[in-house]
């Protein structure tokens, strides 16, 4: 009822342009206010342009974004007058379909500098004329024009305050953005502009949600995700380059205001080098997100789960029981195996602290990385296919490494033997990594929101978990004792353990045939085939070694096999572009929410096996089809099989560094809730109706 | 594989689109090709038009940046002038069916009467697969392709990115500088800008 009638006041109050057709609806009742009740001669007040924007339609800031028009004032003024510019509060972000828009909804002063001549009289009434044109749109766009004017008393002394304006014309001004002194440097990469920026504002502060608003449309694509990495001194933004930088070309400044938490700044970058501190702190955790707020403890904790878990995946379990197995006909050594037992361990636990160390390094150097990395990578995951294959092999019984297997007991106490453990742990680590348990997301996430060393705290933690049973059959003579005595059985035991290796390797050439070509692939088999003829080689030397003869010919022959075969798979990074169906994109998700769809979104990657699991288990059943089709659901898929700083961006406002994560955004706003991170049918079925309901 | 596949199958169901995403096109690559039905129901492909140079507008019939540039006939002058030299002028809109300015192929005749276009045709782009090969986002966007098939210019059609029809005076015709330059056999002088307009109302498939 008040704003109809404001309009009308301002209908009335300002007569409306040519360009308006008489008695047209207006979207925005636009007038001007003062912070004062008139000026002194040569004295300085404020006087704002006030739009109330009809609900659901919109007006624009200086950069209006992809579309749109910046709202503009000419002044009439009497002699000696003068006028500054709008000081623009911070915009808001309202994003159109694939479009993004930058204004203001509701209502929005936009204040201005008035000053008056020294020759102005006192006790004259100065009436100060503007032409306003502004954009308003929601659907439609709608130019609209005011002819508006506001009269000033001047006064002989400083004239009192408006007490109705000036509470607001300031909190204007506090919401423009401030001069804070920052640093601000940018650097093109690729598609991408890292723009890093420092200072004392911007020091500890709560950088969640920081975002940059440039002041020229060129500069960025406006639609996409801003990744934001900490630092101890500012923060990193990945921006989405624009127009600016085609051809190789580079604006020579990006300037604009940061947002955050409310709060505004002024920032100049030009090109050069990141100032020191402006990233090595990953994302900020988003505020009353699941894992924010994890303390270092129980972060600990379910790390120590999540690690004892990673035992049971399908391409360690063999290594493990192998190992174990050995250690089997020792009980009487058991010092031996306890020796054993502790290599193994600090072989898991050195493999789990630099997994972190280079992932903390990672993310210092700008990189939108999380948990997984390792595999977005296609030269590692060929490089990890050709060793689950050599393995196997060995597993098969092609070859053998350094002692024979029923020897490996009378190695157990020598050097070798614990050199063997302690690479055991390693190998167990790496290639346990893609299996990110259902308990490790929470813990990783918060991780690596945390400085360095809580975030290998978690790691250290991860690799005990890991670590913990083989210790523990170690250090048990008990357990040791009742695992069966070796014999010709485990020699059987051993070629069936080759076969989960070979499904190992098989799922790691089809994540490859997901990142790379059929070239790739190719080339990939053809190593596969060298990996073989070196192993049957080496065996075939093991099996002569007493008869001597041509073994160091042998030995250079299987050398170079190798390190041909890693050679051919370790190819530069794919250079093909980007040309993904994606069909996931934050813009997707608001526009299907404004539609008044419920949304749901599976972070996922190829590489990923409970992500695989729950596809296959429930995402892909009939159950969960038909609830989907009933509701009239939106499935999006984020897919994280290569590195992607959109995705990796909303994984850690969720509090998550790793895939899976599923949310469910219901049919009325308000949060989305997030699922569990094992699915059955029925939980995902009753998140469907639930999100229909609330 | 087929897991990976069934996944996409059902999102592809459920949103009974499959979500092109595209970058944007780069300035002086081949432009992308396309293939749609014109408001006359002939088929246009841009490999029809190799050896000629072509200019890409995009409009909407309600939005009051398409009509500044109709209602005063400088589009219309340009259109003229340019077709006189034997550039091809396709007019596109990528408004999607239930949009308020969605082109039928009657409604497409009826504006192109009313303003009296003279455009070589004008594109049924409903499912805005031009749009998005083109990272099309304003209403008017505006693209030259040159006689062998390369973008050279993409963006505003001036420098005023205002609807005021007073802004059109001395504004600095990007298009028209852009085809003089081809037609003296030089490199477009600016040859992206940053366009302005209305945005263009696409239907619920992704993003670029």
């Amino acid at each position: 009822m008040r704003f109809w009638a404001s309009v009308i006041l301002a209908l009335m109050m300002a007569l409306p342009a040519a360009a308006q057709a008489p008695g047209a609806t207006r979207h925005v009742a636009a007038e001007l206010v003062a912070d004062h009740q008139g000026l002194a001669p040569g004295g300085t007040i404020h006087v704002a342009l006030r739009q109330q924007i009809q609900k659901g339609w919109h007006t624009y800031w200086r950069n209006s974004g992809d579309s749109g028009e910046p709202t503009r004032i000419k002044w009439t003024l009497p002699a000696g007058w003068q006028v500054g510019e709008f000081t623009w509060p911070a915009p808001q972000r309202i994003p159109v379909g694939p479009l993004m828009n930058y204004g203001y909804e509701g209502e929005v002063l936009l204040p201005m500098a008035v000053t008056a001549p020294a020759t102005a009289r006192p006790g004259d009434k100065v009436t100060l004329h503007a032409a306003v044109s502004l954009l308003v749109c929601a659907e439609v766009c709608i130019p609209e024009d005011d002819a508006l004017s506001i009269t000033l008393p001047v006064t002989a002394g400083p004239a009192p305050v408006d007490s109705k304006w000036a509470g607001p014309i300031a909190h204007a001004f506090a919401a423009a953005p401030q001069p804070a002194g920052l640093t601000a440097t940018f650097q093109p990469h690729g598609p991408s502009v890292a723009l890093a920026i420092t200072g004392a504002a911007l020091k500890g502060a709560d950088l969640a949600g920081a975002y940059f608003y440039p002041f020229d449309a060129t500069v960025i694509d406006h639609a996409k995700p801003q990744a934001i990495e900490g630092g101890k001194q500012g923060l990193t933004l990945t921006l989405t380059s624009g127009y600016a930088f085609q051809g190789g070309k580079a604006p020579p400044t990006l300037a604009g205001v940061l947002a955050f938490g409310g709060k505004a700044y002024e920032v100049a970058a030009t090109a050069g080098a990141p100032p020191p501190g402006a990233s090595g702190l990953g994302p900020p955790a988003a505020k009353g997100a699941p894992g924010a707020d994890l303390g270092l403890a129980a972060a600990a904790l379910f790390a120590f789960l999540g690690g004892l878990i990673l035992n049971l995946m399908p391409c360690v379990f063999p290594i493990l029981a192998m190992k174990a197995a050995s250690l089997a006909g020792h009980g009487g050594e058991s010092m031996a195996a306890r020796r054993q037992g502790l290599a193994f361990g600090a072989g898991s636990i050195a493999t789990f602290l630099a997994l972190a160390g280079g992932l903390i390094a990672l993310k210092a150097a700008g990189s939108a990385v999380g948990w997984g990395f390792q595999l977005q990578s296609p030269p590692v995951v060929a490089v990890l296919a050709l060793l689950m294959l050599a393995v196997a092999l060995n597993l098969s019984g092609l070859f053998e490494v350094g002692t024979s297997l029923q020897g490996a007991g009378s190695g157990l106490a020598n050097k070798s033997g614990l050199a063997g453990a302690f690479f055991t742990g390693a190998l167990a680590v790496v290639v346990a990594a893609p299996c990110t348990a259902p308990f490790m997301g929470p813990a990783l996430g918060w991780a690596l929101t945390q400085t360095p060393a809580a975030a290998l705290t978690v790691f250290l933690f991860l690799g005990l978990g890991f670590a913990a049973p083989f210790v523990l059959v170690a250090y048990a003579p008990g357990v040791l004792s009742r695992l069966p005595r070796p014999g010709p059985w485990m020699e059987t035991f051993r070629k069936a353990l080759a076969f989960p290796m070979y499904a190992a390797a098989a799922w790691l050439t089809w994540v490859l045939a997901q990142q790379a070509g059929p070239e790739d692939l190719a080339k990939l088999f053809t190593a596969a085939i060298l990996v073989a003829l070196a192993g049957w080689l080496l065996g075939l030397r093991q099996r002569r070694a007493a008869t001597g003869g041509l073994t160091t010919v042998t030995e250079m022959i299987v050398f170079m096999l190798v390190v041909l075969s890693v050679t051919a798979v370790a190819w530069p990074e794919n250079k093909v572009a980007e040309l993904s169906t994606e069909p996931y994109s934050p813009a997707r998700v608001a526009e299907l929410r404004a539609e008044g769809r419920p949304v749901f979104v599976n972070y996922t990657a190829a590489w990923c096996v409970s992500c695989q699991v729950n596809d296959r288990v429930a995402l892909s059943t009939h159950a969960v089809a038909q609830a989907f089709a009933r509701h009239k659901v939106a499935y999006l898929k984020a897919d994280w099989t290569k590195r992607d700083a959109t995705i990796a961006a909303e994984l850690a406002s969720h509090g998550r560094a790793g895939v899976p994560l599923y949310l469910m955004y219901g049919t009325h706003g308000g949060e989305a809730a997030i699922l569990p991170s094992i699915l059955t049918p029925d939980i995902v079925v009753k998140a469907v109706e639930a999100a229909d309901k609330s | 594989m087929r897991l990976h596949r069934r996944a996409l199958l059902i999102a592809a169901a459920l949103l009974s689109v499959a979500g092109a995403a595209a970058a944007a096109p780069q300035i002086d690559a081949p432009a992308p090709d396309f293939q749609a039905m014109d408001a006359e129901g002939h088929v246009r492909a841009l490999k029809d038009f190799a050896g000629k140079v072509v200019v890409l507008e995009w409009i909407s019939s309600d939005c009051p940046y398409t009509a500044k540039h109709y209602n005063s006939g400088t589009m219309q002058k340009l259109q003229k002038s340019a077709r006189k030299q034997g550039v091809v002028w396709l007019t596109v809109s990528s408004a999607a069916p239930g949009r308020a300015d969605y082109f039928t192929p009657q409604a497409a005749l009826a504006w192109r009467g009313k303003v009296k276009s003279a455009a070589t045709a004008i594109l049924l782009d409903g499912d805005g697969k031009i749009g998005r090969a083109y990272g099309a986002k304003v209403t008017p966007h505006m693209f030259v392709i040159d006689a062998a098939g390369r973008l050279v210019y993409m963006g505003g059609i001036d420098d005023r990115p205002y609807a005021d029809p007073s802004s059109l005076k001395g504004a600095k015709p990007y298009v028209a500088l852009a085809l003089a330059d081809l037609k003296a056999g030089r490199a477009v002088a600016t040859p992206v800008t940053a366009p302005y307009g209305c945005s263009i109302r696409y239907g619920a498939a992704g993003g670029f």
